[in-house]
């Protein structure tokens, strides 16, 4: 059990230090590591489903840059979608362009009704939740029209304050890129 | 063809094969053996020290290495690195991808020339040495079957060693799962930018990509070939914490701030309007090159602090 979950990530360091010591002890648990190993080479090998035609590379991605920021893809599409993000300028300009939209939207603040659109406590249950949902949809929509109104006049806002340690995992993970193994580190403190 | 060419064929090619390392051919240049080593799939303990103005940084961790990706456990953390991505394991794991395909920037600065083999850990090795001209920069023991570096050290240019880098407890594989991948992570997508603010090149480092990064500030990374380094522009107003106990790294550019690590030397200095972060593996002469050429720090007078702070 222990096993299946060493392959899966699924252990706590505890459980993960039990594991190697095993593994380098215990001849029983070798060989079922081994055989646990085995059946899931087999499984990975097994034919692949055929591939629809739209996530062939060399098609737009569309829609689907929308569910890769979501992370919303399936496996059988992840490794497509970004093969084909490596090599297609178009897309990734989409990319970037659909993360901003995003991030501009998730900045706006909170909108609170106002009080003459306060649902009355002692309207029936369907009525109630039927004007929540109006307000709700109400709000999204303003949100959005908002975003797409200002958001092109208005400065980005500046954050005020960055880290050291955000400031080098991002180094570390631009030199992970190229070859040069050297001076590797994600810190999560100064 | 007859029996005798037949046979001296087949005498040629086994003095070839026999001729060989054991495991694989060793590489050709610089090029070739970070190259592989960044391939190679191992387990280990490694121990970093470094050496920065006097003081001594050390780092003890648990590597899984495997093409190209990291995953480091350093007391109860884990991190993951490779292939333009970082990100840290913990209970709110968050963590950062470049989609980006860097120019091969070629380490032609740098002339390599192979000892002879040694036995290390029990293990069939080599020695690499890593020279700028006359000056040594660099010595690896290499493994010759998997390729892995099992000893750095890194030289200052003035001869003194500032960093080692060692594995224990070394294991190599031929094929290793992971047992994390961090497919579970949220990632932040950062792509390259065209720049107008960065230099192409300084001192000798060249300029691989350049994003936009937080804070409003810009990030340029820069190598050349065997050293990296990342320059952050940032706006005046921004506060970049990390910074509250430095250390002074001087230079003949000025004074400026060095927080160090075991794998890395981050300085921060501010000139008139911007500030700088710069993070990176470089030797410390290297590193007195590369900040001669960027803005310097300001010492600025009384009233040009005050006018700063009122008005940005």
């Amino acid at each position: 059990m222990l096993l299946s979950s060493y392959l899966d990530g699924a252990l706590t360091p505890v459980e993960l230090d039990e594991v190697v010591v095993a593994l380098e002890t215990d001849e029983v648990a070798i060989v079922e590591f081994r055989r646990l190993q085995e059946i899931r080479r087999a499984v990975r090998v097994l034919p692949m489903l055929d591939m629809p035609l739209h996530l062939l590379p060399g098609e737009h991605l569309g829609e689907q840059l929308s569910a890769y920021l979501d992370g919303e893809l399936v496996t059988l599409e992840m490794p497509v979608v970004s093969a084909h993000l490596n090599t297609c300028i178009e897309c990734r300009r989409e990319l970037a362009e659909l993360d901003k939209s995003r991030t501009a939207v998730r900045a706006l603040p909170g909108i609170e009704p106002p009080e003459f659109l306060e649902v009355h406590r002692v309207a029936k249950d369907d009525r109630k939740h039927g004007r929540r949902t109006a307000l709700a949809v109400v709000s999204g929509v303003a949100a959005v029209a908002l975003a797409f109104t200002f958001g092109p006049f208005t400065s980005e806002p500046e954050p005020t304050a960055v880290s050291i340690s955000d400031l080098q995992s991002r180094h570390t993970a631009v030199a992970s890129v190229s070859s040069t193994p050297l001076g590797i580190q994600v810190s999560s403190s100064p | 063809m007859t029996n005798v060419r037949r046979l001296l064929l087949v005498g040629a090619s086994a003095l070839v094969l026999l001729a060989l390392p054991a495991g694989g051919a060793i590489a050709a240049d610089l090029d070739d053996v970070l190259y592989e080593a960044r391939g190679s799939t191992y387990t280990a303990s490694r121990l970093v020290v470094s050496l920065w103005g006097g003081q001594t940084q050390v780092t003890r961790e648990f590597v899984e290495h495997s093409d190209g990706m990291e995953m480091v456990r350093r007391d109860t953390t884990w991190s993951m690195v490779g292939n333009g991505k970082a990100a840290l394991m913990d209970e709110e794991s968050t963590g950062v991808t470049f989609l980006t395909h860097q120019p091969g920037i070629s380490a032609d600065r740098y002339t390599i020339t192979q000892l002879d083999k040694v036995t290390h850990m029990s293990r069939s090795c080599h020695i690499v040495e890593v020279r700028e001209g006359d000056v040594l920069r660099a010595a690896f023991v290499v493994d010759n079957r998997s390729g892995a570096l099992l000893i750095q050290e890194l030289y200052n240019g003035n001869g003194s060693l500032y960093r080692r880098t060692t594995l224990s407890d070394f294991r190599a594989y031929r094929m290793y799962e992971a047992p994390m991948d961090g497919n579970d992570v949220p990632m932040e997508i950062v792509m390259p930018e065209e720049s107008a603010l960065l230099p192409e090149f300084v001192a000798g480092y060249q300029l691989a990509d350049a994003f936009s990064a937080p804070g409003g500030s810009e990030q340029g990374f820069y190598s050349d070939g065997l050293f990296r380094f990342s320059l952050f522009v940032l706006s005046g107003h921004t506060t970049v914490s990390g910074f509250e106990e430095p250390m002074a790294f001087v230079a003949e550019s000025g004074v400026y701030d060095m927080v160090p690590t075991a794998h890395a030397v981050r300085l921060h200095w501010e000139d008139g309007s911007k500030q700088y972060v710069l993070v990176g593996d470089l030797p410390p002469d290297h590193l007195g090159d590369v900040l001669s050429e960027l803005p310097s720090p300001d010492a600025g007078s009384m009233w040009t602090k005050w006018w700063r702070r009122l008005f940005g």
